[in-house]
C-alpha cells in the first residue's frame, strides 16, 4: 500500500547574510509514518523547522500540507493547521496545570466562565485516545517529570488534531522506561494516521522507530533512504562524508608535562557532571566532543567555580584548586570563554577598550586610585593588532563587530590575564570560515607558547582539526578520551551516544 | 503602527506644552504702556502641603494681582535640591524679586548666596533659615512668617484654659491629663516646636499630663490620623482625655475615627483650614491655631513691592521688622467662640 | 469530608517530615513565623489586644487595602508593578469627596452640584463610577505602553505616578478659593461607607460585634476576583501571560490584550478603592494615597504573588494585607516606637520577597 504524502517540503534555502545555511533542501512525511530527519549540530535541520513554522522566511522553496501551498506566518497559524512541533526545551506554563496548559489560548466557556469540568473531561480522553493513564490533568506541570510535560505537549499537539508532529530530540532527558513509553505513544499517533517527524542523534532509537530516513550536512540536502535499506555506518557516512583537509592549520604544538587533573568531579545541581576525570598537559590542546545535552559547558563551568561542586578534586601543578568561585580561579591563572557570547561574554553596549580590559582592570589602576586611559588604550591597540580585529577604532561599541571579531575581543581580553589554562567554549560558533582559521591558528601559537587549552566544540571536523587528544562526553560522564591522530567520525558519533 | 502612535504621542506633547506655557510669559516683560511690570520669583515647598498650596499659594496670587505685579509659583516637591534648581531658572529669567519657601530650614545660606550674586532682593517666607548669621549675609534678604514655637504656645494655652473651665474633662478624676499625640514629620521644626510647646503650657500651668500614646506621620496624613485613633481607641478606651493634632488634617482623621465609633474626646489642630472651622461650628472640634497664611501671603507681597521700586521694605506697612530682619505675622486662637470670624 | 481527607493527609505528611523538610517548611513559612511572633509579644506586652475591638478595626482597615492589593496582584501576576497606585487611589478620592459633599456643607468643592437632589443611589453610583473610569484609563495608558512598547512597569508606572499628581493637583485646585481638604461628606455616603450590620435576621450580635459595611463590599469584591481570577478565560489568560508570555502568544492567546484588561481592572478596583478611602476617612486631599502602593505592593508579595509572574492566589494577597495590617495595627496598639516600626516593617519586605525569590531561583 503506497501511504499518502502529508507534509512535503519542496526546494528549500535560505540564506543569512550570504551564508547559505539551506541549499534546496526536500523532505516528505507520509501520513502513518515516522520520518527521521538527521544531521550534525548545525546542518540545518532547525533552521528548517523556523522557516515551516514562519520564524525564518524561506528564500525559496515551497511547504505543501495534503498537497495544498502552505505558508505558515507564526507557529500558532501551524497548529491551527495540525502542525505542531514539541521542541527540546518545552515552552510551558510550568505554573499551571496540564489541562490549563493544553486548552490555552481556547478555554472552553459556558456562560461567560471556563467550563473546568469538559476541559477535566476533554484533556481525560485525549489521555485515553493515545493511551497515557499516569497523568492528572489537573496537577501543576512544574510537578510533573520532563518526559511527563513532554507527553502533555504532545497531547496539545493531538488536541489540535495534528496532522503532522515534529519531535525535537524528544529522547534527550528522558529514562529508558520513559523512551519506551514515548514510542507507545507514538505508534498510537501513527496508527491514527498522523505523520511525525523525529528529529535525533541516536541512532538505535533512529533504527528502532523510523520508516524513513532524510539527512541533511551543512544545509545541504542529502538523500531520503527506507530505513530497511539503511545501516548504522551508512548514516554516519551520509551525515559526515567530507574532506577535512586544508580546513585546519598543522598542529604543531607539542604536549608537555601534566598541567591540571581533574579527579572523579561531581557537581551537586542538575544539570549534573558526572564522576569526570582526565589530564591536561602544558602546552596540549584537549577537545571536549559531545552532543545537545552532554554537559560539556556543565563541566567547563564547574572548573571554573561556576557551578557548586559535590565532590571530586581538582589539582594545578600538583596544588589543589580552590575553585569556590571564577574569582579564585582567576587568581589560579585559569580563563574561560563562554558560549554565550551574547549573554556572558560581551558587555554589548561598551567599546572595544571596556570589553578589552575589563577581566584585567586592577592592572590599570594607578597612583591616584583611578584607570589610566592612556594604558587602557595602548593595551587595546596592541590586543587589536596582535589579533588582527577588524575594526574601525576601540571607540567602536562591540555589537558592531562581526562574531569572529567580537570572539578574538574577548579571547584578548583574557589572554591579557596571561591565564595558564584556557577554557574556551565553542569558540567558533557562529563564525565565519575566515575568522574560524584565525582562532585556530591563534590557539596552536598559544599551546606552543605553552599555554594549556580545552575546547568545547559541537563540531566534529574542528575537533579533529586542531586537538592534541579529544574527551567525549556523554549525558555529564566521560565516554573516553581519544587521541586525535586515531580519532575518527564514527568513534565520536558512537561514543558521544555511549550513556544515552 | 508603533511609529505612528510614538508621532501621535510626541506631537500631543508638543501641543500640550505649547497650550500650558502660553499663558506664561517668563522672566521681565513691558506692558503696553512701557513701564517696567514687576516680576516675582516664588514657590511653594510641597504643593501636598495642604496649607501652604491651599491657603498660601492662592493668597500670594491673589495679592499679587491686587497689586499688579507679576507672580510665578512653582512646585519645589519637597526638594531642597529641586528648589536650588528653581531659584537658578528665576534668576536666569531675571526675575525682580525671589520669594522663596525653603524646603530645608538649614540651607537657607545656599539660596541667600545665590541671590547675593545675581543681586536680586530676596525674601523667605513660612520657614525660617535655622543657621546662625545666614540673614547677616546679604542686605536684601528678608524673613516673613511666625515664630515656630508659638503655634504649640497657643494650642497649649487653649487647651490648658478650655481644661480648667471643664471638669468633666477629668474622666478618671486624677487631676492628671491623659493624652494621645498625633505629631507630624519627626524632625520638622514645626512639628517638633508644636509637640513641645503644646504640652509644656501644662506643665507651666502645673497640672499633670500623661501620655498614653504619641506616633509620628512624615505626611502628616488624615488616614494616618484616622487609623492611629482608631487603634488607640481600642488600645486605651475610655482613658483618653485629650488629642493634640500638629496639624488640621491629622485631627479630621482622628475625628473621623471618633465618629465612627461614636465616641467625643476634646481635640485640638492647628493651621485652621476651612474644614476644621466647619467641624468647630458642628462641634467635633475643640480648637485650632489660624496660621495666617492671607497675612503671611499679603506681607510677602507688601515687602517684594515696596523692595522692587527702592522703598524701604516696610515702608507705608502696618508690618514691623524684628532684628532678624524678620515679620512676625501672629497666630491666632481659633475656639469655638470666634470661628466664625475666618470664615 | 473531602477536607477531612485532605486534613488528615496533612497531619500525616507533617509526621513524615525529617529535619530537612522541617527546616524547608520553616524557611518557606518563615514570614508567617516571624509574624505570628510579633503578633505574640504584642499581646504580652498588652493583652487587651485580643479583644472583639482589634478585630472589627483590623478587618475594616484591611478592607480598601485588599481592594487595592487585588488591583495591583493582577498587575504583578504579569510580571509588573505598579507604582502608579498611590496617586490613582488619591485621585479617586478626591473625585469621590468633591461628588459627595453634604448639600448644606459651607465650603464645598461644587458650590452648585447638578447631583443635588438625585435620588441617594444616583448620588453615591455617579461618583463610584466616575472615579473608577477615570482610574480604569490612566492605568489602561500603562498597560497600553507596558504591553505594546515593551517598556518596564516600573518606569511607566512611575512616570505616571508623577503626571497624576498633576492632573490631581490641577483639580483639587481648581476651585475659587483655591485647593482645599475635602470635608464633609454628605450623611448617605458616609452611611453607605461606614455603616454596619448589627444583626442578621432574628440574630442579634452582643458583645460589642458588629460588621462593617467596608468588610462586607471587601467580601464581594474578594468573591468576584475570585471568580475572574480562577473561572474565567480573562484569568487563565492572565496567569498563563505571567507565567510564560511566549508560551501563551503561541498558543493563541491575546497577550496584549491581557495586559490591557488585566491594568484596566485593576484601575477599576483602585476607583473604587479609592472610593471607599475618602468615606472611611472623612476627607480628602490632594496628597491623599501617597505611598498606598508600597503597602499593597508588599502585602502582595507577602501573600505569595510573585514578582517572578505567573503565581498568585486571591488567599494569598488576603492573608498578605491581614498579617500587614495586624502588625501595623498592633506595634501602634503596644506603643512600639515610630523608628522601630519602620525597622521591623522594612525588614519583614526584604526578607519576604528574598525568600519569595530564593524559591525561584536556579541553582548552579
Amino acid at each position: 500500500m503506497v501511504k499518502q504524502s502529508i507534509l512535503k517540503i519542496e526546494g528549500v534555502s535560505k540564506s543569512f547574510s550570504g551564508v547559505k545555511v539551506l541549499d534546496q533542501v526536500c523532505l516528505d512525511v507520509k501520513e502513518g509514518t515516522v520520518h527521521s530527519l538527521m544531521g550534525e549540530n548545525g546542518a540545518g535541520k532547525s533552521t528548517l523547522m523556523k522557516c515551516l513554522f514562519g520564524i525564518y522566511k524561506q528564500d525559496e522553496g515551497t511547504f505543501h500540507l495534503k498537497g495544498e501551498n502552505v505558508n505558515f506566518t507564526d507557529p500558532k497559524h501551524a497548529l491551527e493547521h495540525g502542525v505542531s512541533m514539541v521542541h527540546q526545551e518545552l515552552n510551558q506554563v510550568t505554573k499551571r496545570t496540564v489541562s490549563e496548559n493544553i486548552w490555552l489560548g481556547r478555554y472552553p466557556t459556558k456562560r461567560g466562565f471556563v467550563d473546568e469540568n469538559k476541559m477535566y473531561q476533554d484533556t481525560k480522553s485525549l489521555f485515553t485516545k493515545i493511551k497515557i493513564d499516569d497523568i492528572d490533568p489537573n496537577t501543576r506541570l512544574s510537578e510533573l517529570s520532563v518526559s511527563k510535560r513532554q507527553m502533555v505537549e504532545i497531547v496539545k499537539a493531538v488536541s489540535y488534531e495534528a496532522k503532522v508532529i515534529i519531535l525535537d530530540e524528544p529522547t534527550s532527558s528522558l529514562t529508558e522506561q520513559e523512551v519506551d513509553k514515548l514510542f507507545e505513544i507514538i505508534e498510537t499517533l501513527k496508527k491514527q494516521g498522523c505523520g511525525i517527524v523525529y528529529i535525533s542523534h541516536k541512532m538505535d532509537e533512529i533504527f528502532a522507530i523510523s520508516d524513513e530516513v532524510t539527512v541533511l550536512r551543512d544545509g545541504e540536502y542529502i538523500g531520503t533512504n527506507p530505513i530497511e535499506e539503511l545501516d548504522m555506518d551508512k548514516v554516519i557516512n551520509m551525515m559526515v562524508g567530507r574532506d577535512l583537509s586544508h580546513r585546519f592549520p598543522p598542529v604543531t604544538n607539542v604536549p608537555g608535562d601534566v598541567k591540571m587533573v581533574v579527579k572523579n568531579l561531581k557537581t551537586r545541581y542538575e544539570p549534573m557532571v558526572n564522576d569526570v576525570s582526565f589530564e591536561l598537559k602544558k602546552g596540549e590542546i584537549l577537545g571536549i566532543y559531545g552532543l545537545v545535552g552532554a554537559r560539556r559547558t556543565e563541566l567547563v563551568e564547574a572548573i571554573f567555580g561556576m557551578r557548586t561542586i559535590e565532590s571530586g578534586e581538582i589539582f594545578i601543578d600538583g596544588k589543589k584548586l580552590n575553585n569556590s568561585s571564577p574569582h579564585k580561579t582567576i587568581e589560579n591563572k585559569l580563563a574561560l570563554v563562554t558560549e554565550e557570547r551574547r549573554s556572558t561574554g560581551i558587555f554589548e553596549v561598551a567599546n572595544i577598550r571596556f570589553n578589552t580590559c575589563s577581566a584585567n582592570i586592577k592592572k590599570y589602576v594607578n597612583n591616584f586610585g583611578l584607570l589610566s586611559e592612556k594604558e587602557m588604550f595602548s593595551d587595546t591597540e596592541k590586543q587589536i593588532a596582535s589579533m588582527r580585529i577588524k575594526t574601525f577604532s576601540q571607540e567602536s561599541l562591540i555589537r558592531e563587530l562581526s562574531g569572529g571579531n567580537q570572539q578574538k575581543v574577548i579571547i584578548g581580553r583574557w589572554l591579557a590575564t596571561d591565564p595558564d589554562i584556557l577554557l574556551l567554549d565553542e569558540p567558533t560558533r557562529g563564525i565565519d570560515v575566515g575568522a574560524k582559521y584565525d582562532i585556530y591558528n591563534l590557539m596552536i601559537e598559544l599551546a606552543n607558547n605553552g599555554k594549556s587549552i580545552i575546547m568545547v566544540s559541537s563540531e566534529m571536523p574542528e575537533i579533529l582539526g586542531v586537538t592534541n587528544r579529544i574527551m567525549v562526553m556523554s549525558k555529564g560522564y566521560v565516554a573516553d578520551i581519544l587521541d586525535t591522530k586515531n580519532a575518527n567520525q564514527n568513534d565520536l558519533l558512537k561514543l558521544s551516544a555511549k550513556y544515552l | 503602527m508603533k511609529k505612528l502612535l510614538s508621532v501621535m504621542l510626541v506631537l500631543t506633547m508638543v501641543l500640550a506644552i505649547v497650550g500650558c506655557s502660553s499663558d506664561k510669559g517668563s522672566g521681565t516683560t513691558t506692558d503696553q504702556q512701557g513701564t517696567k511690570e514687576i516680576v516675582i520669583g516664588a514657590n511653594i515647598y510641597n504643593f501636598g502641603d495642604n496649607f501652604m498650596n491651599g491657603v498660601v499659594s492662592p493668597a500670594l496670587k491673589e495679592y499679587a494681582d491686587a497689586a499688579g505685579v507679576k507672580i510665578n509659583i512653582v512646585d519645589s516637591e519637597n526638594q531642597q535640591n529641586k528648589l536650588n534648581d528653581q531659584v537658578d531658572i528665576f534668576i536666569g529669567q531675571g526675575v525682580d524679586i525671589l520669594a522663596i519657601n525653603l524646603v530645608d530650614p538649614a540651607s537657607a545660606s545656599t539660596i541667600i548666596q545665590k541671590a547675593k550674586e545675581a543681586n536680586i532682593p530676596l525674601i523667605l517666607f513660612n520657614k525660617e533659615a535655622t543657621e546662625e548669621g545666614a540673614m547677616a549675609m546679604y542686605d536684601k534678604v528678608w524673613y516673613v512668617g511666625t515664630a515656630s514655637a508659638d503655634a504649640g504656645i497657643i494650642q497649649g494655652d487653649m487647651m490648658v484654659a478650655d481644661w480648667k473651665a471643664n471638669a468633666k474633662w477629668d474622666k478618671n478624676g486624677d487631676g492628671k491629663v491623659q493624652y494621645v499625640l498625633l505629631k507630624g514629620e519627626p524632625g520638622h521644626p514645626d512639628a517638633e516646636a508644636r509637640t513641645e510647646y503644646s504640652v509644656k503650657a501644662f506643665d507651666d500651668a502645673g497640672i499633670p499630663v500623661e501620655e498614653l500614646a504619641m506616633q509620628p506621620d512624615p505626611n502628616w496624613s488624615t488616614d494616618g490620623g484616622n487609623d492611629k485613633m482608631a487603634t488607640w481607641l481600642a488600645s486605651f478606651g475610655d482613658r483618653i482625655e485629650l488629642v493634640i493634632c500638629n496639624n488640621d488634617g491629622m485631627a479630621f482623621g482622628a475625628i473621623n475615627a471618633m465618629k465612627e465609633q461614636g465616641v467625643s474626646i476634646p481635640v485640638y489642630g492647628v493651621d485652621a483650614l476651612e474644614q476644621a472651622l466647619n467641624h468647630i461650628a458642628d462641634g467635633e472640634m475643640n480648637g485650632t491655631v489660624l496660621n495666617d497664611g492671607k497675612n503671611q501671603a499679603k506681607a510677602v507681597i507688601d515687602l517684594s513691592l515696596n523692595v522692587a521700586n527702592g522703598k524701604d521694605p516696610i515702608e507705608g506697612t502696618s508690618w514691623t521688622l524684628d532684628d532678624v530682619k524678620a515679620v512676625r505675622v501672629p497666630y491666632v486662637a481659633v475656639t469655638p467662640d470666634n470661628f466664625a470670624d475666618f470664615k | 469530608m473531602n477536607f477531612t481527607r485532605n486534613f488528615s493527609a496533612r497531619i500525616n505528611r507533617f509526621k513524615k517530615m525529617n529535619r530537612t523538610d522541617w527546616l524547608n517548611f520553616l524557611v518557606n513559612n518563615a514570614i508567617y513565623i516571624v509574624m505570628a511572633l510579633l503578633i505574640g509579644i504584642v499581646i504580652l506586652r498588652e493583652p487587651t489586644f485580643l479583644s472583639v475591638r482589634t478585630l472589627i478595626n483590623v478587618l475594616s482597615q484591611s478592607s480598601v487595602k485588599l481592594i487595592l492589593a487585588f488591583g495591583v496582584g493582577g498587575i504583578i501576576i504579569l510580571q509588573g508593578t505598579d507604582l502608579s497606585l498611590g496617586r490613582s487611589v488619591g485621585f479617586a478620592m478626591v473625585i469621590s469627596a468633591s461628588l459627595s459633599q453634604a448639600d448644606t456643607y459651607a465650603s464645598r468643592f461644587y458650590p452648585e452640584l447638578w447631583l443635588t437632589g438625585m435620588p441617594t443611589f444616583i448620588k453615591l453610583l455617579i461618583p463610584l463610577l466616575i472615579a473608577m473610569a477615570v482610574c480604569a484609563i490612566f492605568s489602561m495608558i500603562n498597560g497600553y505602553i507596558v504591553a505594546i512598547f515593551k517598556v518596564h512597569p516600573f518606569i511607566v508606572t512611575l512616570g505616571m505616578s508623577v503626571l497624576l499628581y498633576g492632573v490631581l493637583t490641577l483639580y483639587y485646585n481648581s476651585p475659587e478659593q483655591g485647593g482645599q481638604p475635602i470635608g464633609g461628606l454628605s450623611t448617605e455616603y458616609s452611611n453607605f461607607i461606614l455603616g454596619r450590620i448589627d444583626s442578621i435576621g432574628p440574630l442579634k450580635f452582643t458583645g460589642g460585634f458588629y460588621i462593617p459595611y467596608l468588610v462586607v463590599y471587601a467580601a464581594i469584591v474578594s468573591i468576584i476576583v475570585w471568580v475572574l481570577w480562577n473561572k474565567t478565560v480573562f484569568g487563565k489568560n492572565m496567569f498563563a501571560v505571567g507565567g510564560n508570555p511566549e508560551a501563551a502568544a503561541v498558543s493563541g492567546v491575546n497577550v496584549v490584550g491581557t495586559f490591557v484588561l488585566v491594568y484596566m481592572m485593576a484601575g477599576i478596583l483602585y476607583g473604587l478603592g479609592g472610593f471607599l478611602e475618602a468615606g472611611r476617612i472623612g476627607s480628602a486631599n490632594n496628597s491623599s494615597g501617597f505611598n498606598y502602593e508600597l503597602d499593597a505592593i508588599a502585602a502582595c508579595v507577602v501573600g505569595g504573588i510573585s514578582f517572578s509572574g505567573g503565581v498568585g492566589k486571591v488567599s494569598g494577597a488576603l492573608a498578605g494585607v491581614l498579617l500587614f495590617t495586624v502588625m501595623s495595627y498592633g506595634m501602634i496598639f503596644a506603643n512600639i516606637s515610630f523608628e522601630y516600626q519602620n525597622i521591623i516593617k522594612g525588614f519583614i519586605i526584604v526578607f519576604a520577597v528574598a525568600l519569595d525569590t530564593r524559591k525561584y531561583l536556579k541553582k548552579t
